[in-house]
């Protein structure tokens, strides 16, 4: 989706076409048959056929299979490091690892034919859900053999989408398994890191309307909130638990100053991990002068994500009179112990409007109850949205790279690391709480979807459309949620 | 069903009983019988008129009954039959009239759209169907009007989407732009701290070279650390918020602040005392 005039400064080769059809895959891919079966597969059969869905019971290692690849070292480093610039990956690195030669499928799946090469079929799928079982139950030598073994298998973010997702999926598992991820101080964003992740994003938005529209329906649900008393208090404060970069505040400063919604004035804050030091500073600046150019009058603060845990709301200055808007999105559910405290705490400050952003499944996922079973959701979660990205773009494509590992895979990894936390095992889902604390949803406005409706028009994907599903506005993909978007009061 | 339809308007106000074969006799006040084997009664305009008359009079067909207005009307032969089925006729016609913005129930378009002499059903019929029609066009022009709301408001909608869209790239872009400089300028200190490396270690040759026991200090060319910091803005064009102020320890401690905001926590330069006599002792020149 080329909407905006692009940037001088992207200087990468994009090869980004708009109306790439799902079957355009080109030779580096598996054969296009298989592409075909693979599309007629659905979740549910996959995952009966590997006997993982709810009914079945896990056998462990049922199948012993070689790779014929130990030949080729490895092409991308396994480390949780990042890659590196952009410029830097070779095309090559990426293409020539895909390891698995085509082979003539009739059936396509036939899991316990394996001789000494892969068949393209899922049993890394298998061998991640072994590692999920052995974490959960506490075997982590064994979890480590498996996941070396995987690591053989799973080489490099390339192939479908299910393969590049369990890719990010075994990464994500090997943090946790080494432990680089928990309790322990996370390092600041280095400068590079940030350029990569901006970049990310902005890509992001060009190629899929998933962050646009998050960010656009959130924003309609505010600006309808606020323009439906007119004689309230001019000022707005909202309070973002997910603020990333700040985007979505470029659009809503934008309609404020024009529509003059709160006579120009503009506070928020934002809770924030500590991590994030360098990237809020450069938040801040840059809202700051984005604010000053539209002449809004504009305040921002941060809050450290450990203080709110701690303090919850009292962590906030609130001022008498403001009329405040509560924006949440599964990343304070994530830290948080309990969604009902929240909620309770939530109603004590009185919002005017509440919304929710769920981008990560977050109501399918959360409510799964085991690690194995959160495992599984998300990685069917994050497979739907990898393919909603091959829609956008063809195979192979650096954008899309750049968008899977600086936007997606952090993502991924945080949602495997909360799924074994289970800090939220028995909770109530949030629905739940919002519905138990007292809290009624407010109907989005027709504006809202038509602006969705016009989104998609102008993403020119197929395969995203609009749908309403109880109170929510859902961003679906071929039928499934991927952002589900709702607003709620008190 | 029924006979010949034909029609004439008694100048006199009067109606007459029209027969099928065209005799026309005067009557006063009488009721029109068609003449074939079921004598049925044809509603002229003039009945009508007479019967909506007495029909407002009495408060509008949902009020008036077939009795109250027979009385009203008073008109010889007219049974509460003929009366019950007429009203309720005229009482659909009236609601598909009502409907319509424009077009009222009047009665005249009733009336004129008569004068072809239909009878009672069909003048009736032809009535609702005029009225049906001007309706239908009031239908029809609220309906464009809809849709043109609709496509205004979606063209509402697109343009402030496009407008947001280009906010958000606009931002987008600029948060880029800031990142990328605050690489260059890290790239800059780093170039920098290797400029004043270098610096300090052809010194330390010349010092070393140039005295052989004593020093001295004329000759010495030892930089003191404001000349240093000079020589390395100028090198590196640094901003110019320490430029005037260069030279005096303040500048020193103004690019140490500003360094350490671009390097940020994680990345704190540590230059080591190897240089020893005109550092200071943390990262302060860049």
């Amino acid at each position: 989706m080329k909407v905006q005039a692009s940037s001088p400064q992207d200087n990468q080769p994009s090869n980004t076409t708009n109306n790439t059809n799902s079957t355009d895959n080109t030779t580096n891919q598996l054969p296009s048959m298989d592409e075909h079966v693979m599309r007629s597969m659905d979740w549910d059969s996959i995952m009966k056929e590997l006997e993982l869905d709810d009914d079945s019971t896990p056998n462990p290692l049922k199948t012993e299979f070689t790779t014929t690849e130990s030949a080729i070292g490895p092409l991308y480093a396994v480390d949780s490091n990042l890659p590196g610039f952009p410029d830097q990956i070779q095309p090559s690195d990426f293409d020539s690892s895909d390891v698995y030669p085509g082979q003539n499928q009739t059936s396509g799946y036939a899991f316990n034919s394996l001789d000494s090469v892969d068949n393209g079929g899922f049993d890394f799928i298998e061998d991640l859900i072994r590692v999920v079982d052995c974490v959960e139950s506490d075997e982590l030598q064994l979890a480590q053999v498996i996941l070396s073994r995987l690591n053989q298998r799973l080489r490099s973010p390339t192939g479908r989408p299910l393969q590049r997702a369990a890719f990010y999926f075994k990464e994500a598992l090997g943090s946790l398994l080494t432990g680089s991820n928990r309790n322990q101080t996370r390092l600041l964003s280095s400068w590079t890191e940030i350029v990569q992740k901006i970049r990310a994003v902005k890509e992001f938005s060009g190629i899929s309307p998933i962050p646009l529209f998050s960010h656009f329906t959130a924003n309609q649900a505010i600006l309808d909130s606020l323009s439906s008393q007119q004689s309230s208090s001019p000022f707005v404060h909202v309070v973002d638990f997910d603020i990333g970069f700040g985007g979505q505040y470029a659009s809503l400063m934008r309609e404020i100053a024009e529509k003059s919604i709160s006579s120009g004035f503009l506070r928020v804050t934002a809770v924030v991990a500590e991590e994030c030091a360098v990237e809020t500073r450069l938040v801040k600046e840059n809202l700051t002068q984005f604010a000053a150019e539209m002449k809004i009058r504009f305040q921002i603060e941060f809050v450290l994500a450990k203080t709110f845990e701690m303090l919850s709301f009292k962590a906030i200055r609130f001022v008498d009179g403001e009329r405040t808007v509560v924006l949440i999105s599964p990343a304070i559910f994530r830290r948080l112990s309990g969604i009902g405290d929240f909620v309770n705490n939530l109603r004590r400050v009185s919002p005017k409007v509440v919304i929710f952003v769920d981008g990560e499944g977050w109501t399918e996922i959360a409510g799964a109850g085991s690690f194995r079973r959160e495992f599984v959701a998300a990685l069917e979660f994050y497979t739907m949205v990898l393919e909603s990205l091959d829609a956008a773009a063809p195979p192979g494509d650096l954008v899309k790279k750049i968008v899977e590992a600086f936007v997606l895979r952090p993502k991924i990894a945080a949602a495997v690391e909360t799924a074994a936390d289970r800090r939220n095992a028995g909770e109530m889902t949030w629905r739940e709480a919002f519905c138990g604390a007292g809290m009624r949803s407010i109907q989005l406005s027709q504006f809202a979807v038509f602006q969705a409706e016009c989104l998609l028009e102008k993403a020119q994907v197929r395969g995203f459309h609009v749908a309403k599903r109880q109170e929510e506005l859902v961003l679906c993909w071929h039928g499934r949620a991927l952002v589900a978007t709702s607003a709620w009061r008190f | 069903m029924y006979s010949a339809i034909r029609s004439s308007l008694p100048l006199d106000g009067s109606m007459g009983i029209e027969y099928s074969d065209g005799t026309n006799l005067p009557v006063d006040a009488c009721l029109v019988l068609t003449t074939d084997p079921k004598p049925r009664l044809r509603w002229t305009s003039e009945l009508h008129e007479r019967f909506v008359d007495a029909v407002t009079q009495l408060g509008g067909p949902d009020k008036a009954t077939p009795k109250t207005i027979m009385r009203t009307m008073g008109v010889k032969g007219l049974t509460l039959y003929h009366l019950k089925s007429h009203l309720q006729k005229f009482r659909q016609g009236r609601q598909s009239c009502k409907e319509s913005t424009e077009n009222s129930k009047d009665v005249s378009c009733v009336a004129e759209s008569q004068d072809t002499g239909s009878s009672s059903t069909s003048s009736l019929r032809l009535a609702a169907q005029e009225q049906n029609e001007s309706y239908q066009v009031t239908e029809a022009l609220r309906a464009q009007m809809e849709v043109q709301r609709r496509l205004h408001e979606q063209l509402e909608v697109q343009r402030r989407l496009q407008l947001r869209i280009e906010a958000q790239g606009k931002y987008l872009q600029s948060i880029l732009e800031k990142a990328c400089k605050a690489i260059e300028d890290q790239a800059v200190a780093f170039a920098g701290l290797d400029a004043a490396r270098e610096e300090l270690s052809e010194l330390a040759i010349k010092v070393s070279s140039g005295c052989q026991g004593t020093f001295d200090t004329t000759k010495m060319t030892v930089p003191s650390l404001s000349e240093l910091a000079v020589a390395i803005e100028h090198k590196n064009n640094c901003s110019a918020e320490s430029s005037s102020t260069v030279g005096s320890p303040v500048s020193a401690s103004l690019m140490k602040k500003r360094y350490r905001g671009v390097l940020g926590n994680g990345e704190r330069l540590v230059m080591g005392h190897e240089a020893g006599w005109v550092m200071p002792s943390s990262s302060s020149l860049g």
